[in-house]
């Protein structure tokens, strides 16, 4: 047993896969191996965390990383089950591969985030957008959906082009790919330039504003799992390598780069809260809402310290688990094979009237996405705000406070849609058993952490403090 | 522990009112009702404990991180008004036994977090705890409105959630402000009422902070010119949710006043109090002229409550016991004058299915015991001699007056475009020709009964006030200042 188990156990799914679906093409079948394959992968994290390292400077396990990738993994294994529920009505769609390109992209994630070296960051990265591009296109008889994956693919391309540029650069002044070897190096224009091309790909997978057009339409496109993984893996990942530069020696950022970052959080916030004021699209307005947490949680990044850090992941556990939540929820209630996903406002109607479980869920999400008590999104944001005002960023606590104001509206809206009477009666409709635990798992979680987050901060502490 | 138990039985209720509607619609009500008559029961004896200083007090660490706890405390101004939270509670659950027939088994649920949640926001004595309830009484209220209001409930439920949950943040971020500044100060974090209380800042920063409270705990008292939600939430809302609006939630403003702005910045509120003494004047008299201007019956009353609550501003800002006690008592009669009417308008609207004033008149014929009532419950509201909301109003307008004569004759003067709305609506409703033929019964023994209980309840508050003076003046010569 090494440290980097999780990833061979991931490694190994992968082939498993392949092998499985080479040899009896049964969804069931499939997607069992892969969810056993995750919570192998998940199982052997504890394990890891006390043996030996391998492949040092290529891959980095310090720093809390095994509570990313459990989260990633984690998040990954409920969403697997929701995707399980949701391909399983498209009769026409063979669903196997999905779950393949799921497992890969969940290894792509895990290797990012885990990367200690431009190299891995790099594989980590490709890995993950290529399996992700399959899975946002794969509902092909949705010309969204293909619409989605293109324009996602070819986003995606120019950003890694970016990336490798800056990567280029940063090799070209320091003479290493390796993280601790650039940050240490006294920064030249050369590498200035190099960061700042960085910047762009890191801005574009986090989907600030101004890399955020891409957004909606991919998130709306994409076919509900998609989405969900598309909303939480990637953004986790990232932010993992982020909060982990961010502890290096010598990685201070200097007071042009925290300007620039605050403005960023500022028109993320306001952009992304403004913008989905006009939506009637859920899946479109969880895009957006998704860029104006992006904007939420980079104020946490810039609230330096110890607090700050704890809030980061934090709202990372808040986030994913939230949007997990609603996602589902939208996941649940589609049909695959449907021209088009329940993503509408208006099939979120009397939702309170006909599938009271789902309602109450999405309802708990909202509230946590908004921040409104009993649901954990409250705490989480308080932590935010805790941290903002603990280092004097009021300007920036300002602008989040006004736009949470904003925001409140449209998570609003669709409570409010949820609790109006259904145009015609409708029959009580019972969740699948699979999507029904998966939505119960995190509810329960979103409810139980915002009301007693201390054991949920406790962990946080331990495996990132 | 037993204060625990005042928010967990509600609490407790609703989850099992909910899922109760399966096996019959009554069970809910009775669920409800008996959760609440239990929390009474065990809210009444507790007038006489004590517990360092308080009549009660339950402290346990919540979230240790930042020093947060969940520290409940009673004294006597929190009892009454938990007090009437509960029993108003049961009021709003009996008006609603017949109606509401739709998914009745939420709607109490719904009722009952609301009421839990009011009843933390008057117990909870460490700051971010306040706060996590003054959310928590907001969201179920919302749901009460937007599945079971009249015609306008949509934008009645999203202005009412905007404008709370909005002016929420700024206590929040003065909440953390007050945390954050005192652990810079001591080197400890802590969110206790005591502990902040005692390292308060001055200055802008003091001045900014308090103003953050000032505007949440205004908005919600819905003085002008932050009322604009008042008027159609309390319209648009059902029965049982107008009476919890009208008379708990607004209190609670009031309450936030008193206990947290008053005490915890006396040097800041005092730079404050002119403004805020004026736009208590101005309250009064805008939510009177308002109201005489209203063709829908229930709107009138919202807008009264605008009026009162104008008196309930100047009292607290002349920072003496005996404005002070004036206002504890003026909340708790409103609140029970505001419910009977809001009661009333309810019947009125089950049975003429109108709330407007031109289509009713003549009602007293048809209806006598509803239009006697209802002209009692008016008059009460207006201020008549010898019935509660006087008292309330005269010890206001008596404590203010060595402090501020000209507001005080400003405010007294208010008092006559009361009578005058309070009159008008009595004509308009109950005398005069009938608008339309009608034949609809008159109340019932459960109607009757309840309209008795709070009819004796504000003639008593009238006659003998002094029960509930002593009962609320210790709370207030302990955080009055120089009183």
């Amino acid at each position: 047993m090494n440290q980097a188990a999780p990833l061979l156990v991931l490694g190994g799914t992968v082939a498993l896969l392949l092998a499985v679906i080479a040899v009896r093409r049964s969804a069931g079948l499939t997607a069992f191996v892969a969810g056993a394959g995750l919570l192998a992968a998940l199982g052997v994290i504890p394990t890891a965390m006390h043996a030996v390292p391998v492949w040092a400077g290529l891959l980095d396990f310090g720093g809390g990383v095994f509570g990313f990738l459990a989260l990633m993994i984690a998040t990954a294994t409920l969403l697997l089950i929701i995707a399980a529920e949701y391909w399983r009505r498209a009769a026409r769609l063979p669903d196997q591969e999905y779950f393949l390109l799921l497992v890969i992209a969940t290894l792509g994630a895990c290797v990012l985030a885990a990367s200690d070296s431009f190299i891995s960051l790099f594989l980590g990265l490709e890995t993950l957008t290529l399996a992700m591009i399959g899975m946002i296109a794969y509902a092909r008889p949705r010309p969204e959906s293909l619409e989605a994956g293109l324009k996602y693919l070819i986003l995606s391309a120019m950003s890694s082009a970016f990336l490798l540029f800056g990567i280029g650069l940063l090799e070209l002044a320091t003479g290493s790919l390796s993280f601790a070897g650039v940050f240490a190096a006294p920064v030249n224009p050369v590498m200035a330039a190099g960061f700042a091309m960085m910047a762009i790909a890191v801005g574009f997978k986090l989907s600030v504003v101004p890399f955020h057009i891409w957004v909606p339409d991919v998130y709306a496109g994409a076919p509900a799992p998609s989405a969900a993984f598309l909303a939480v893996v990637p953004k986790i990942a990232v932010l993992a390598v982020l909060v982990r530069i961010a502890a290096l020696p010598g990685a201070a950022l200097p007071g042009a780069a925290v300007q620039t970052i605050s403005v960023i959080a500022m028109l993320s916030m306001l952009a992304g809260n403004l913008l989905a004021l006009q939506q009637q699209n859920v899946k479109r307005i969880l895009g957006y809402s998704s860029i104006a947490h992006l904007g939420y949680l980079l104020v946490a990044i810039l609230a330096a310290g110890a607090l700050g850090r704890v809030a980061v992941v934090f709202y990372i556990v808040t986030y994913g688990l939230t949007m997990v939540a609603a996602f589902g929820v939208v996941a649940m209630l589609s049909n695959a094979s449907a021209g088009r996903d329940a993503e509408m406002i208006a099939d979120l109607r009397g939702l309170f009237w006909t599938r009271p479980l789902s309602a109450a869920v999405m309802t708990l999400a909202l509230l946590s996405l908004a921040g409104i008590p009993p649901a954990i999104g409250f705490i989480a944001k308080m932590y935010i705000f805790a941290a903002g005002v603990h280092t004097d960023l009021w300007l920036l606590v300002g602008t989040m406070i006004a736009s949470s104001v904003i925001g409140l509206f449209y998570y609003l809206s669709m409570i409010i849609a949820m609790t109006q009477k259904p145009v015609a009666e409708a029959a009580v409709v019972r969740l699948p058993a699979g999507g029904g635990l998966v939505l119960s798992v995190v509810s329960l979680a979103v409810f139980g952490f915002g009301v007693a987050p201390q054991p949920l901060i406790t962990l946080v502490k331990v495996m990132f403090g | 522990m037993s204060l625990v138990l005042l928010l967990v039985i509600p609490l407790v209720g609703g989850c099992l009112a909910w899922p109760a509607e399966r096996v019959s619609k009554k069970l809910p009500r009775v669920i409800s009702l008996a959760a609440l008559g239990l929390t009474l029961a065990i809210a009444l004896p507790l007038l006489h404990g004590t517990a360092n200083g308080w009549l009660a007090d339950y402290n346990i660490p919540w979230i240790p991180t930042f020093g947060m706890r969940f520290h409940l405390g009673l004294d006597g101004m929190s009892w009454l008004l938990t007090v009437l939270t509960l029993i108003l509670g049961m009021f709003a659950i009996i008006v609603s036994w017949r109606a509401p027939e739709e998914k009745i088994g939420f709607f109490h649920a719904n009722l009952m977090w609301s009421l839990a949640g009011t009843v933390g926001v008057f117990l909870a004595l460490d700051l971010f705890l306040f706060f996590y309830f003054w959310e928590l009484m907001l969201v179920p209220m919302v749901f009460v409105i937007a599945i079971w209001g009249h015609e306008n409930r949509r934008p009645a439920a999203i202005k009412f959630f905007l404008f709370t949950q909005g002016s929420g943040l700024l206590i929040l971020i003065g909440i953390l402000a007050l945390a954050f500044l005192h652990q810079r100060a001591t080197g400890v974090l802590s969110f206790d009422y005591f502990v902040l209380r005692q390292n308060i800042p001055g200055g802008t920063i003091g001045f900014l902070i308090m103003l953050g409270f000032f505007i949440a705990f205004v908005v919600k008292l819905a003085a002008f010119p932050v009322h604009v939600w008042l008027p159609l939430t309390h319209t648009e809302a059902p029965t049982a949710g107008s009476v919890i609006l009208a008379s708990i939630l607004l209190k609670t403003g009031a309450y936030g006043l008193l206990r947290f702005v008053a005490p915890m910045f006396p040097a800041a509120c005092h730079l404050l109090a002119p403004v805020a003494l004026w736009l208590g004047v101005a309250s009064i008299f805008y939510g009177a002229v308002l109201a005489y201007g209203q063709s829908d019956l229930k709107k009138l009353i919202a807008y009264t409550s605008i009026s009162h609550m104008g008196f309930v501003l100047i009292g607290v800002f002349v920072f003496n016991a005996l404005a002070w006690q004036g206002v504890v008592f003026l909340l708790i009669a409103h609140g029970v004058s505001t419910g009977a009417l809001f009661i009333i308008v309810g019947s009125v609207q089950h049975r003429l299915h109108t709330r407007d004033l031109s289509r009713m008149g003549g009602l007293w014929t048809d209806l006598p015991k509803l239009s006697s009532f209802g002209t009692f419950f008016v008059l009460a509201a207006m201020g008549l001699p010898g019935l509660g909301n006087f008292v309330g109003e005269f010890l206001i307008l008596r404590g203010a007056f060595g402090v501020a004569p000209v507001v005080t004759i400003a405010a007294a003067v208010g008092l006559i475009p009361a009578a005058l709305y309070s009159l008008i609506a009595i004509q308009r409703a109950f005398h005069g020709p009938a608008a339309a033929p009608r034949a609809v019964p008159d109340f019932g023994f459960r109607e009757t009964a309840m309209m008795l209980a709070l009819a004796a309840a504000i003639i008593w508050l009238g006659v003998y006030p002094q029960p509930v003076l002593d009962a609320v003046a210790p709370s207030l010569t302990e955080t009055a200042p120089g009183s």
